[in-house]
């Protein structure tokens, strides 16, 4: 063992005696990996980094008096690459959704000196939307029993393919009754576009640019299967134990993020579209009041009880290593965080959003392209409002509406309508709108219709 | 000790055949990734990243407190990244690539020195046609267990870490048989070498048997 000590630090005087002039002062070197193309991982990464909120929330006194900070960012496509670059200590923290996560924390406890911890969550969907299956926006398929026989594609190992097998577990389809493709997001929405395949499992926002650019179409929301949706932060566990300060920055800076975006959310998507490229009116989806994505960085036992039951999933599926949740899970530092803050965390922790219950009554929405943002109190007035602009020939960026069954955000002009009588109803899947206008004496229409009704008003 | 002196002499004697081939298969094999990328995907890679691998396994080294979890650490480190960044989504989304990765390279060097030791040894050896095909095919399935589980194609499909199947799931292996196939890698590239391995020490052997196998045929005679 001496002998295998003394011939590492041999190896690394002769390889690093070059360098060896360079260590002067200290310097903590703090590297995330973020996803910038994964909306619930902003508040932990591109929010954080274009605003400098790490930078303002470092500890600059005691042992880190004379500290120099050296912070990198590096953006990924997904969590995998990034639980490798952590592996190889080129990133301290690590911000995924909720499969990644648990197969950082399990390669990590693989090892025999490397652990990670998972220090805080970013935002949550109680019931699990931002995953979603999504089908061509010309495909005859509307409901999930559909897809018996079809091509199904999802990136694999990603929330969205477990949501995938649990819907359609829960939908009595065997995994022999259709043919699972592994695909990428870029390449399940090309093929969406091109109508390549019959349906596509994504992760958030995938599902929303698809329905926004008008190639595809939701048939199933990840809230049917009633699993939270998370995405959090892990840090190398000796990075976190040698500077546990840092990390409570971090989650300061993972607070104040939140706290930013629902100050004015319109600014809030208007600055990120800039930042990743993904479009406003997408974003605007997840982040405006009645959105897909809770901000709040607590760990609920909620959340480590979805955690655990995707693990579950992966060990079912992927055979990966098994996970201590005791030894993986902490919330010292958010705790620590929030009493720094003087923020009541188990406040925090006892909150929880249903949006089915949090949305009822919220007012639809017009994104004018000139005006911004206008509130809408009854469907009857939204659509009016649409016919008034559609008059003048004003650019409309966005609708937003709300399905009527799970009070799920939607587009306007994605959902379905229902016309009863004088009053008019939105649902996210055509099945749900059949048996609401049947049962109502009232009739699907297209959302181009229901404004028509109010254009020949005035 | 036999068969050892009967290996070493083809060594010898071939060895910049044997250097030569390992590095034809080691180069081979990234250019042949390469085509069935762009084969695939119809497309040609449009952005290149090359990265400081030997600053990057001293950083490694040094910040792995065990010796048993650097390997499998450095056996993940990239050389150069080339492949197809998309921008039709986001600020781009790299939607393949091909990552040169310097251990897999040095994998698939002793891979083809193996074979051209093997074919060495079967051209000084004659052998009768069937035994003859049964050790080249021997050779070509080794070949192939330790090339496939050394693919370094990756694309973003799986959030679960990137692994040797994901090379084959992107050419268009089902779902299931990537999954049942993943962790059974080591113990394929394993198999692999044995085979290989096999072949060689069972040449040597056929080899060193033969003088006395003659000399008991003639006595018998």
């Amino acid at each position: 063992m001496e002998l295998r000590t003394s011939l590492k630090s041999a190896l690394l005087a002769a390889t690093l005696m070059p360098l060896g002039y360079a260590a002067q002062a200290e310097e903590i070197s703090i590297a995330v990996g973020h996803q910038s193309m994964c909306t619930d991982t902003y508040t932990a990464g591109i929010v954080i980094k274009e605003l400098g909120l790490l930078e303002k929330h470092l500890p600059t006194d005691g042992k880190y008096a004379d500290a120099e900070y050296d912070i990198t960012w590096a953006d990924y496509s997904s969590g995998g690459p990034i639980t490798n670059q952590m592996l190889a200590n080129k990133l301290n923290f690590g911000v995924m959704g909720d499969y990644p996560l648990i197969v950082n924390g399990a390669k990590f406890q693989e090892t025999d000196s490397l652990r990670t911890v998972y220090v805080a969550g970013t935002g949550y969907n109680l019931k699990g939307s931002g995953n979603a299956i999504v089908v061509p926006v010309e495909s005859d398929i509307y409901s999930i029993d559909q897809l018996k026989g079809k091509e199904v594609s999802t990136p694999v190992g990603s929330a969205a393919w477990g949501m995938l097998l649990k819907a359609m577990q829960d939908n009595g389809i065997p995994t022999s009754e259709y043919v699972l493709k592994n695909q990428s997001p870029a390449v399940g929405a090309a093929n969406i576009a091109a109508g390549k395949i019959d349906a596509h499992s994504d992760f958030c926002p995938w599902s929303e640019i698809m329905e926004y650019r008008g190639t595809g179409r939701k048939i199933f929301d990840g809230s049917e299967t009633g699993v939270p949706y998370l995405h959090g932060v892990v840090v190398r566990q000796d990075f976190a134990e040698e500077y546990p300060e840092v990390v409570q920055a971090f989650i300061k800076a993972v607070y104040e993020a939140g706290e930013w975006i629902r100050e004015d959310p319109m600014r809030a998507v208007t600055e990120m579209e800039s930042w990743t490229g993904v479009e406003k009116e997408v974003l605007y989806l997840y982040f405006s009041e009645g959105g897909h994505l809770t901000l709040e960085p607590s760990i609920k036992t909620e959340w480590v009880d979805a955690l655990k039951f995707n693990h579950s999933v992966l060990v079912k599926e992927k055979a990966i290593p098994p996970l201590d949740f005791d030894a993986w899970i902490t919330e010292d530092y958010l705790k620590a965080a929030y009493a720094d803050m003087g923020v009541d965390y188990e406040a925090d922790k006892a909150t929880m959003v249903d949006p089915e219950v949090a949305n009822k009554g919220l007012p639809m929405e017009i994104w004018h392209s000139r005006d911004g943002v206008s509130t809408y109190a009854s469907a009857a007035e939204f659509l009016k409002g649409m016919a008034d602009i559609r008059a003048t020939a004003a650019l409309v960026n966005a609708t937003y509406v709300y399905d009527a069954e799970t009070g799920l955000k939607l587009f306007g002009k994605t959902a379905f309508w229902v016309k009863a009588g004088n009053n008019y109803a939105t649902f996210l899947r055509k099945g749900e709108a059949e048996a609401y206008a049947s049962a109502n004496s009232g009739a699907v229409i297209t959302f181009d219709e229901a404004i028509a009704e109010f254009a020949s008003e005035t | 000790m036999d068969i050892l002196t009967t290996i070493g002499h083809p060594m010898r004697q071939d060895w910049r055949r044997m250097v030569v081939m390992g590095l034809m298969f080691a180069l081979l094999m990234q250019v042949l990734m390469m085509i069935a990328l762009m084969v695939r995907f119809q497309a040609l890679p449009n952005y290149v990243v090359g990265y400081d691998w030997i600053g990057n396994v001293i950083h490694i080294i040094k910040s792995t407190p065990s010796w048993s979890d650097i390997l499998p650490i450095v056996n993940q480190e990239w050389l150069i990244e080339i492949g197809k960044m998309n921008y039709d989504y986001g600020t781009g989304i790299s939607e393949w690539s091909l990552n040169v990765v310097p251990i897999r390279m040095m994998v698939l060097f002793l891979l083809g020195a193996l074979v051209a030791l093997c074919l060495s040894l079967l051209r000084r050896h004659q052998c009768d046609v069937t035994t003859g095909t049964t050790l080249r095919a021997t050779t070509g399935i080794g070949t192939i267990l330790i090339a496939m589980t050394n693919a370094t194609m990756s694309w973003v499909v799986c959030c679960a870490a990137p692994s040797w199947v994901v090379g084959l799931a992107m050419l268009g292996l089902g779902v299931s048989t990537s999954l049942a196939l993943e962790s059974m890698g080591p113990a394929l590239n394993l198999a692999g070498f044995g085979l290989l391995l096999c072949t060689i020490v069972y040449l040597a052997w056929r080899k060193t048997r033969l003088p006395q196998l003659i000399n008991r045929g003639l006595k018998n005679a």
